[in-house]
């Protein structure tokens, strides 16, 4: 093997020690928000109650339709506003984190509504009998048995979240590719960019977090429906 | 109670918006120039590669597989920047945003659609090519008349879910400054601070054309629908 020049040395450190764990701390909120706010609604609505119907629905086809991007810089810029006398400011990272989780829950409750629809009839009578209430009987008997189904697409949002990060990158947030970037502009100034090796890099190491998961993504949905 | 109005709307202002209307106008044109290079180029690299996966020809199944897993597990953004910064100013390109623009959306676009297609080539039954052969159908027609034509049809549905990713990932070309909507409201943003009025502008343009196209997903599922399950 070839040995890495000294400047690559210095830049990846740089990238993997700053820059990756900032890339794996958002996607780790926007993962666990997506999650809870995505299951909650996506029970909600299959609710035959119509204004809370139409509700839901204009949240998931909002915050779906729209480009992440959007909502990002949307958050991003709206992030400092006076109310009365308090000064509310919002961190990038927490303007980044808002507007992947509410694309990423209006995704979780496109896909918990199918789930929790295809439990069939009984499972529900099933559990009024045994004296379950309309919250206990969909926590401890619906959900988690429409949450098997909803394992393989979660994965999958898992991954899409990951590269989706990336985005936090617009406004500044220091993840992954933004200290990669710093680093080729940094090189630039000094002569020579290398912007094969860095952004290569870049791409190689989401492609080595990505794929594996991917691959799992689609086993797991073999093992479904077999 | 019906008197009730929606809060938000008269916060805008529109004679801000009817300003600046044609430098928006502008960048949505360059959006809609950028996605339609992307959607066409996309559908043919899709129906090509999806069919030559689908087939399993040698070399070019390995390489297709190869495009799309690197494609597809790997942040959009970051493939715009290896192109700009890296693969296009090699070739000769520096700087062409519109070329960048164009290369990044359809590589991206083509490697989504690959999959549709292949799998819904893929879904025809086997019966159904067996039938072309038996007309003495060589393969290219047997492809041409009988898997395009039903296997298209499957997979419609989901290349169209592509189609408006690629309309959407035209957004993050603000990041090379090429000047489409995105790039346009952010810019007037950035000098006005006009945040709610450009928000408007790029949430009512980007919901229109997906929600225009999902409907359209709704109804071609509907009448599309093949009469016999395959």
């Amino acid at each position: 093997m070839p040995e890495l020049p000294e400047w690559f040395r210095d830049v990846a450190e740089y990238m993997l020690r700053v820059g990756l764990p900032q890339t794996l701390k958002l996607a780790a909120f926007a993962v666990t928000a997506s999650t809870v706010v995505g299951l909650v609604l996506g029970t909600l609505i299959t609710i035959k109650f119509r204004p809370l119907q139409a509700l839901i629905r204009a949240y998931i086809e909002l915050w779906r339709g729209l480009p992440i991007l959007v909502t990002v810089l949307f958050i991003y810029w709206s992030a400092t506003a006076n109310v009365g006398d308090v000064r509310l400011e919002l961190s990038a990272f927490l303007s980044a984190a808002i507007g992947l989780s509410l694309w990423g829950s209006a995704q979780v409750a496109e896909a918990t509504r199918g789930a929790v629809q295809s439990i069939p009839r009984e499972q529900h009578e099933a559990a009024a009998a045994l004296g379950f209430g309309w919250v206990g009987r969909h926590t401890f008997v619906i959900v988690p048995q429409a949450f098997r189904r909803l394992i393989p697409p979660m994965v999958g949002l898992l991954v899409n979240i990951i590269q989706n990060t990336t985005i936090a990158y617009v406004i500044g947030v220091s993840e992954f590719l933004e200290t990669a970037n710093r680093q080729f502009e940094n090189l630039t100034l000094a002569g020579d960019g290398h912007p094969f090796a860095i952004f290569g890099f870049v791409l190689l190491v989401f492609f080595l977090i990505s794929f594996p998961l991917t691959r799992l993504a689609a086993f797991l949905e073999r093992r479904l429906v077999a | 109670m019906f008197h009730s109005h929606v809060d938000v709307l008269p916060d805008i202002d529109w004679a801000f918006i009817r300003e600046n209307a044609d430098l928006l106008w502008a960048g949505f044109k360059n959006t809609m120039k950028v996605a339609t290079v992307g959607i066409a180029g996309s559908l043919l690299i899709g129906v090509v590669l999806g069919a030559l996966r689908a087939h399993r020809i040698p070399v070019f199944t390995q390489l297709g597989w190869a495009y799309v897993e690197v494609i597809r597990n790997t942040p959009i953004l970051v493939q715009i920047f290896l192109l700009h910064y890296a693969i296009l100013p090699e070739l000769g390109y520096q700087g062409d945003l519109f070329l960048t623009s164009c290369v990044a959306i359809t590589v991206w676009g083509g490697a989504f659609n690959t999959e549709n297609f292949r799998a819904g080539f893929e879904a025809v039954p086997r019966r159904f090519r067996e039938a072309g052969f038996a007309l003495g159908f060589t393969r290219l027609q047997t492809f041409l008349n009988v898997t395009l034509p039903i296997g298209g049809r499957i997979a419609l549905p989901s290349s169209i879910n592509t189609y408006i990713s690629v309309l959407k990932n035209t957004s993050l070309l603000l990041v090379i400054g090429y000047p489409e909507l995105t790039t346009v409201a952010y810019n007037i943003q950035a000098i006005t601070f006009r945040t709610f009025e450009m928000f408007f502008v790029l949430a009512v343009v980007y919901l229109a054309i997906v929600w225009t196209l999902s409907a359209l997903i709704r109804l071609l599922e509907a009448r599309l629908a093949l009469p016999e399950r395959v």
